[in-house]
């Protein structure tokens, strides 16, 4: 007789690893949240009392309400363009494929604040295309509203729609397509009864995603909402505030706000609750050319998606160069704009690249090794740690920052002001977007290619190396992508967290709009949109395979 | 050279008993076939020698020592896979030489191995490619060659040719065969396919709901089945109910001489290829029934016969076949069932006495 014993390897240790990182980065600061919410501002006593207001206010339960809306919204208005642009350029040949790809990536990063004030420039009471359009007698609504909001959310978020569906329509097997072709369904139908049920797992997950973080995003609807108030909005303003701040009313509308992600992420897994599909030998789908009409339909409908997703970035550049007196813009051009940049703010460049670069080597060695143990160790610990590598999902970074400020504050974690604490909150951000990519990229490479190279006398963990990772860096690329590119641009928590010193690119940008120094955010905007796409053409050039990268 | 030696192997998944407690003795240099139904446990118990799962009792012994306490990559145990788990991203060069690397074994002495290795399989020149490029038969000789070059101790097979066509998949078990007996190595092989089983192995096991049903050479599994199931698993088997009383057989009206001291009810099996039918062959101690003809169906080199009695359908295989042998359906016929190709097996399903099928 044998004793069944533990069996403890490298991955293990791993998932101890994890545990901890997370307890102490995510657990522990977020609840100092929910301890704030249920206690009274004055007494410091138990109390519902901030629920039981947002319960009976009606301008909490609008801001719930608008919050929902908007969620929705920008979720369905990204899907739609996201999976339409993914469908296009992986099955039909498109001209300036790359073109595309980076017109989405700069949209993507198109930096946040300054890109709902382009619109604004466009699009607003007095801007430039509605003016121009109303000279020629076409009136356009102004872009204010929840209309508004929800049409910059599709157009700033559809890019994570596209970059993550189209890995996976790229990935289907073409035989499973042509079989239901050869039944006699149709082109069309074929769509939506094989095509996308195959790649429910990564429009679902887009889904999610755009839909946390338009409920998450408080700049856009602050910008163009006008009265269109959310939670983030709510909740900004409540912890923001140097007078009338109510922290434990910002608590519980966070934790509604929280609560009402959980909701979705638990219903993406209702969704996705039998869909696993492993696939071994792929046969990839082609692109067909398209002739005539259609194609020049085809190129249009995929310009003009990403080309109208990148114009607040390009008109950040141009509106960099203009020149500029005071927060007015001059006309003629300048590079006044960035002379003050370098002379006087030169910082928050060096302290975003220095912070994102740190935090996205953390965040691909853990996300990677995490997202190995999601897809390929399930059990109750990793099952537990899948769903708490939910919550970073959920938490808008403001919460995040709060969370920090209040948990990293005194010794012997007294960490406040300094760079590893925006580093940290960066981090555990943006750790699931890492995993997760991972763990998509793992389900497409068969457990028993790992098998084979032990039975070769790899270890597991050797293994790993020199078998999953190099089929699944396409995957940890796009993740790593992503990561830095947000990184970069990571607004929300650091707003709360910077000092003086520590002071990064997006926070700086969004002082210089608050200021009205619209020439500085412009040229700082694009200063950054640089770094970002130059990032992005390093990571497709380092993978070797330039498609594969982003798709 | 290895022999391997299990003893008392059981395992659950859960509530499920996938093994029950497995004894085998496989000697050094042979070609050991684990057949059986998918479902019978085994792929587990190949999957457990390699170390990928482990077992709640029992002992794997190896060359005389225990290896069930070992990882899966300090086995040594060359594994082939049934999806081939080529390295889709290493050319066939280095999928081969992946093993050696392992071994930290001298450049000079991988090239070597690769390349004779690759020769074994008959894939030399294909050194530079990607396995994408390559069809599914070449795919598993990849794979046969990795796991032969690093020389293992064991070489497990899972059901190797079960993704290839009929044609590939005997041309390949065939080069499957003459490697294995050119170098010696001590091989399990796992199928469901009783033909491949009868055509490579030196020894069958047959398995089912995780129990051995029954161990011996192709021979004996097909000729002399001790169990009910290993009898209807391997090959095509005619079972009839019959019953004995006072030393008599008795199949439905007719009956002979019992060729078993026994009575009570029995099942009577014989293979088609064993069913006479017809006219003369009074010389040996038969079951006559009367039968009608269903059904001929020509193969070419053999016809099959569906032939209706008074105790149910049987089936003949009748070698060579004549013209007017296929113009038979609906005719009435003689099936005879000789006495020294019977086999009885109890309600059970032991097998009764040593006749021979």
């Amino acid at each position: 007789m044998m004793k069944r014993r533990m069996r403890f390897d490298i991955w293990t240790f791993v998932l101890i690893a994890a545990w901890v990182i997370l307890i102490a980065l995510l657990i522990w600061p977020l609840s100092s949240v929910l301890h704030a919410s249920l206690i009274d501002n004055e007494t410091g006593a138990f109390s519902l009392t901030h629920y039981v207001q947002i319960a009976t206010i009606k301008a909490y339960q609008r801001a719930i309400g608008n919050t929902l809306l908007a969620g929705f919204g920008g979720m369905a208005g990204a899907l739609i363009l996201g999976v339409t642009l993914a469908f296009v350029t992986t099955r039909f040949h498109i001209y300036g494929r790359a073109l595309i790809q980076t017109l989405a990536v700069v949209a993507l990063v198109s930096p946040p604040f300054i890109g709902a004030y382009a619109w604004i420039v466009l699009f607003g009471a007095s801007g430039v295309v509605r003016k121009g359009l109303a000279t020629i007698g076409i009136s356009i609504p102004p872009l204010y509203g929840a209309a508004g909001v929800i049409l910059v959310f599709a157009f700033k978020f559809f890019p994570h729609v596209f970059l993550i569906t189209s890995g996976a329509l790229a990935a289907i097997n073409r035989s499973v397509e042509e079989a239901a072709e050869s039944l006699g369904v149709s082109p069309t139908k074929r769509l939506f009864t094989i095509t996308f049920p195959l790649i429910l797992p990564a429009i679902s997950a887009s889904a999610l995603l755009t839909f946390v973080l338009s409920i998450a995003d408080f700049g856009t609807p602050r910008i163009i909402g006008r009265d269109f108030n959310v939670l983030a909005t709510e909740a900004f303003n409540l912890y923001g505030s140097e007078v009338g701040g109510n922290p434990g009313m910002a608590s519980a509308l966070s934790i509604v706000l929280i609560i009402l992600s959980m909701i979705v992420v638990f219903g993406q897994r209702w969704v996705l609750r039998k869909n696993v599909y492993h696939s071994n030998l792929i046969k990839k789908p082609e692109r067909k050319r398209a002739h005539g009409l259609k194609a020049l339909g085809l190129h249009v409908l995929a310009y003009a998606i990403v080309l109208i997703g990148a114009l607040p970035a390009i008109i950040v550049v141009l509106f960099s160069f203009r020149r500029t007196s005071g927060p007015v813009f001059q006309p003629g051009l300048s590079l006044q704009s960035y002379e003050r940049v370098i002379s006087t703010v030169s910082d928050p460049i060096w302290n975003t690249l220095i912070f994102s670069s740190i935090a996205v080597v953390a965040i691909v060695i853990t996300g990677t090794l995490i997202g190995y143990l999601i897809s390929r160790r399930p059990g109750i610990a990793t099952g537990a740690l899948d769903a708490l590598l939910m919550v970073p999902y959920v938490v808008p970074g403001i919460v995040m920052g709060i969370a920090f400020i209040t948990r990293f504050n005194e010794p012997p974690l007294a960490l406040t002001g300094t760079g590893l604490i925006i580093i940290m909150a960066v981090f555990v951000r943006r750790l699931p977007y890492s995993a997760r990519s991972v763990a998509a990229a793992l389900k497409q490479v068969g457990p028993n290619l790992e098998d084979a190279a032990v039975s070769l006398g790899y270890s597991p963990g050797k293994a790993f190396l020199k078998v999953t990772v190099p089929l699944i860096v396409p995957g940890i690329m796009a993740g790593a992508l992503m990561s830095f590119v947000t990184a970069m641009n990571e607004l929300s928590s650091s707003l709360v967290l910077y000092v003086g010193s520590t002071i990064t690119m997006p926070v700086r940008i969004y002082l210089s709009v608050m200021d009205g120094e619209y020439g500085t955010a412009s040229a700082l905007s694009t200063i950054l949109l640089t770094m970002t796409v130059a990032a992005v053409y390093a990571a497709f050039h380092l993978s070797g395979r330039k498609e594969s990268a982003l798709l | 050279m290895a022999d391997l030696k299990i003893q008392g192997l059981a395992k659950s998944y859960k509530d499920v008993r996938v093994l029950e407690s497995i004894d085998l003795d496989i000697a050094s240099g042979e070609f050991f076939t684990l057949l059986g139904p998918s479902g019978c446990g085994k792929t587990t118990l190949l999957r457990t020698i390699a170390g990928f799962q482990h077992q709640d009792r029992g002992e794997i012994v190896v060359n005389g020592e225990r290896i069930d306490h070992k990882p899966a990559h300090k086995r040594d145990i060359g594994m082939v896979f049934q999806d081939y788990a080529i390295f889709p991203h290493l050319t066939v060069a280095e999928n081969v030489a992946f093993g050696l690397k392992a071994r930290a074994l001298p450049k000079s002495e991988i090239e070597a191995r690769v390349a004779e290795s690759l020769k074994m399989v008959r894939l030399d020149g294909y050194q530079n490619r990607l396995p994408a490029e390559m069809s599914g038969g070449q795919q598993q000789r990849i794979g046969l060659a990795r796991a032969m070059a690093i020389r293992p101790t064991l070489l497990l097979m899972d059901e190797p040719l079960s993704n290839l066509d009929a044609k590939l998949r005997i041309e390949l078990r065939e080069d499957i065969r003459d490697i294995q007996r050119r170098l010696g190595i001590t091989t399990i092989y796992v199928t469901h396919d009783q033909e491949e089983a009868l055509a490579v192995s030196d020894r069958i096991c047959v398995m089912n709901k995780g129990n051995v049903e029954q161990i011996g050479t192709p021979f004996e599994i097909y000729r002399k089945p001790l169990r009910k199931f290993a009898a209807s698993f391997v090959g095509t088997m005619n079972f009839l109910p019959g019953r004995i009383e006072g030393g008599r057989l008795i199949v439905g009206t007719q009956s002979a001489a019992s060729p078993a001291n026994e009575s009570g009810p029995v099942e009577v099996a014989i293979r088609p290829e064993n069913v006479q039918l017809s006219l003369g062959h009074a010389d040996s101690e038969a079951i006559a029934l009367k039968g009608e003809v269903l059904k001929v169906t020509f193969l070419g080199r053999e016809a099959h016969y569906t032939l209706k009695t008074e105790v149910g359908e049987v089936v003949a295989q009748v070698a060579d076949p004549e013209h007017d042998f296929i113009e038979m359906e609906g005719r009435p016929v003689e099936v005879r069932l000789p006495l020294s190709k019977i086999v009885l097996f109890r309600s059970n399903g032991d097998v009764i006495g040593a006749g021979q099928a």
